[in-house]
C-alpha cells in the first residue's frame, strides 16, 4: 500500500503492517496497567509534566473570580459578616456542648474500657482539573504525596461526601467521585438508623442497593455515612433520596439519590487523613 | 515556490499546534463545556497524519494517546489504541481525503473520529467496566466543526494548491 511521497520501492513497513504493531503495543500497555498496574510511574511522569500547566491555565479563571470579589459591593459584605458573627456566636455555643460531650465520651469510655476513637486531620485541597471518561468520574486535586495524602482517603466538602482518592501523584491526586459508577458507599439512613450501600449510577446520580420492598425509606431522606467499612467516618451527609419506586421483577426497591456534595461545582474541598493514635484537646 | 510548502509543515508549526492541543485539554472544563469539548489533540494529529505523513504518524498518535489517557485516568492503551486507529483510517483515506475541500473533508471525517470514540468505548468495555452514558459521543461532533474550522483556517490561510501538493 503505497502512499505518495514514498519511493515505491523503499523499504518501509506499510500501514497495515505499522498499525498492527502499534496495536500490539496498545494492548500490552492496556494488560500491563489493568492487571499488573505497572505503568503507575509513567502516570506519575505525566502528572509532573502537565501539572504547571494546568495550574497556569487555572489562572485566568481564578483572576476573574477574584476581580468579582474585588468589587463586590461594601454593603453586602457588611450584611454577610454580621450573618456569620452570628453563626459564628450559634457555632460557639454548640461547640462548648460538644467539648462538653467529648470529655464525657471520654470518661465513659474509659470506663468502659473502649478504644478511643482516631482522631482526625484535615487537609485543603482545591480543584485542578476535571477529567472526561466514559467509565468513571474523576477529578484531579492540586495536593499529592508531598501532602501526607494516600488512596483510600475520604474527600469531603462543606454539604457532604465528595469521593474517595484513588491515585496519588507527586503533587496532585485524582478522586473518584461518589456518583462514579461501581463507586461504594456504605450508609444509613438519617432518619430510620437503616443501613445500607450507596452506589454512583453515572450522570451525577447515586442510587441505593439492596433495599427490601418492605423498608421504611421515602423521597427526601438524607443518608450518611455509617462508618462500618473504617475508611469513610460515619455520620458525613452523602446524599438525599430523590425518587422511590417499586419494581415488579426485583424484591428490592428502587431507590435514586442526589449527592448532597457539589461534586463539580465544589472549587475546595478537604481531605481527611485519620490519625492513628488520639488527639485530644 | 517550494519554500511555502516547507514552511507550512515545518517541525515548529507541527509542534506548535499540538502543544497548543495539549494546553487547550488542560483548560479547567466543566459543565457542557467538559461535554462538548472538541479533542484537540486527535483532530491534531488526524490534520498533520494527512498532511505530513512522513513527520507525524503512528508513533505521536500513540505517544499523545497515552497522555489523553493519564489525563481521564483511564486504562493505559485505551485513547492510545484509539488513535492509532484513527491514523491508521486516515492514511487509508488520505488520497481521497486531500481531493475535497473543508466542508466534505469534514463530513469524511465524521465516521473516522466516530470510530475513534467507539474504539475507547470498546477498549475501556473490555478491560474496565460497562460505561456511564453515552454523553461521550458528544466530542464526535465537536470534533468534526473544529476539523472544518482549521481544513478551512488552512485553506483560506495558504490557497488551494498547496494542499493539494503537501
Amino acid at each position: 500500500m503505497a502512499t505518495p511521497g514514498q519511493l515505491m520501492f523503499a523499504r518501509r513497513l506499510g500501514p497495515t503492517a505499522r498499525l498492527l504493531i502499534w496495536l500490539l503495543v496498545g494492548v500490552s500497555c492496556v494488560v500491563a496497567d489493568a492487571r499488573y498496574r505497572a505503568l503507575d510511574d509513567l502516570r506519575s511522569g505525566f502528572s509532573l509534566l502537565l501539572q504547571p500547566a494546568r495550574e497556569t491555565l487555572r489562572a485566568p479563571s481564578d483572576i476573574a473570580a477574584e476581580l468579582g470579589g474585588f468589587f463586590t459591593r461594601h454593603r453586602l459584605l457588611q450584611n454577610e459578616r454580621d450573618a456569620l458573627l452570628a453563626e459564628r456566636a450559634r457555632l460557639l455555643i454548640s461547640v462548648n456542648a460538644a467539648k462538653e460531650l467529648v470529655r464525657e465520651n471520654a470518661e465513659l469510655r474509659t470506663l468502659l474500657q473502649l478504644q478511643t476513637r482516631p482522631g482526625q486531620q484535615a487537609v485543603q485541597a482545591a480543584l485542578l482539573y476535571q477529567g472526561h471518561d466514559w467509565f468513571a468520574q474523576r477529578i484531579t486535586l492540586d495536593q499529592g504525596g508531598g501532602a501526607g495524602l494516600r488512596s483510600g482517603l475520604p474527600v469531603v466538602d462543606a454539604t457532604g461526601l465528595v469521593g474517595q482518592v484513588s491515585r496519588v501523584y507527586p503533587g496532585s491526586s485524582e478522586v473518584a467521585l461518589v456518583s462514579s459508577p461501581e463507586q461504594l458507599t456504605p450508609v444509613f439512613v438519617e432518619r430510620t438508623g437503616q443501613r445500607g450501600l450507596a452506589a454512583g449510577s453515572g450522570h451525577g446520580q447515586m442510587e441505593l442497593r439492596y433495599m427490601p420492598a418492605q423498608t421504611d425509606i421515602r423521597a427526601g431522606d438524607r443518608l450518611l455515612t455509617s462508618g462500618i467499612d473504617r475508611v469513610y467516618p460515619s455520620g458525613i451527609p452523602v446524599a438525599r433520596v430523590s425518587r422511590v419506586s417499586r419494581s415488579q421483577s426485583s424484591p428490592y426497591l428502587r431507590v435514586e439519590c442526589l449527592p448532597l456534595a457539589g461534586l463539580d461545582r465544589s472549587r475546595a474541598v478537604l481531605v481527611l487523613i485519620a490519625e492513628p493514635q488520639v488527639t485530644t484537646r | 515556490m517550494n519554500m511555502p510548502a516547507q514552511m507550512f509543515g515545518s517541525w515548529r508549526r507541527i509542534l506548535g499546534s499540538l502543544t497548543l492541543a495539549v494546553l487547550l485539554e488542560q483548560l479547567p472544563w466543566s459543565g457542557w463545556a467538559l461535554a462538548l469539548r472538541p479533542d484537540f489533540v486527535l483532530v491534531g494529529v488526524l490534520f498533520w497524519t494527512l498532511h505530513q505523513p512522513a513527520r507525524i504518524g503512528f508513533g505521536a498518535a500513540f505517544f499523545l494517546g497515552l497522555l489523553a489517557d493519564f489525563q481521564d485516568g483511564s486504562v493505559f492503551g485505551q485513547h492510545a489504541i484509539a488513535y492509532v486507529a484513527g491514523v491508521y483510517l486516515v492514511l487509508f483515506l488520505r488520497m481521497r481525503l486531500l481531493q475535497f475541500d473543508p466542508y466534505r473533508q469534514a463530513a469524511q471525517l465524521f465516521p473516522i473520529l466516530l470510530t475513534v470514540q467507539l474504539a475507547v468505548l470498546l477498549i475501556g468495555w473490555l478491560a474496565v467496566n460497562p460505561p456511564a452514558s453515552l454523553v461521550m459521543l458528544l466530542p464526535v461532533l465537536s470534533s468534526t466543526v473544529l476539523w472544518y474550522l482549521v481544513a478551512l483556517f488552512v485553506r483560506l490561510w495558504h490557497g488551494k494548491s498547496l494542499l493539494d501538493r503537501a
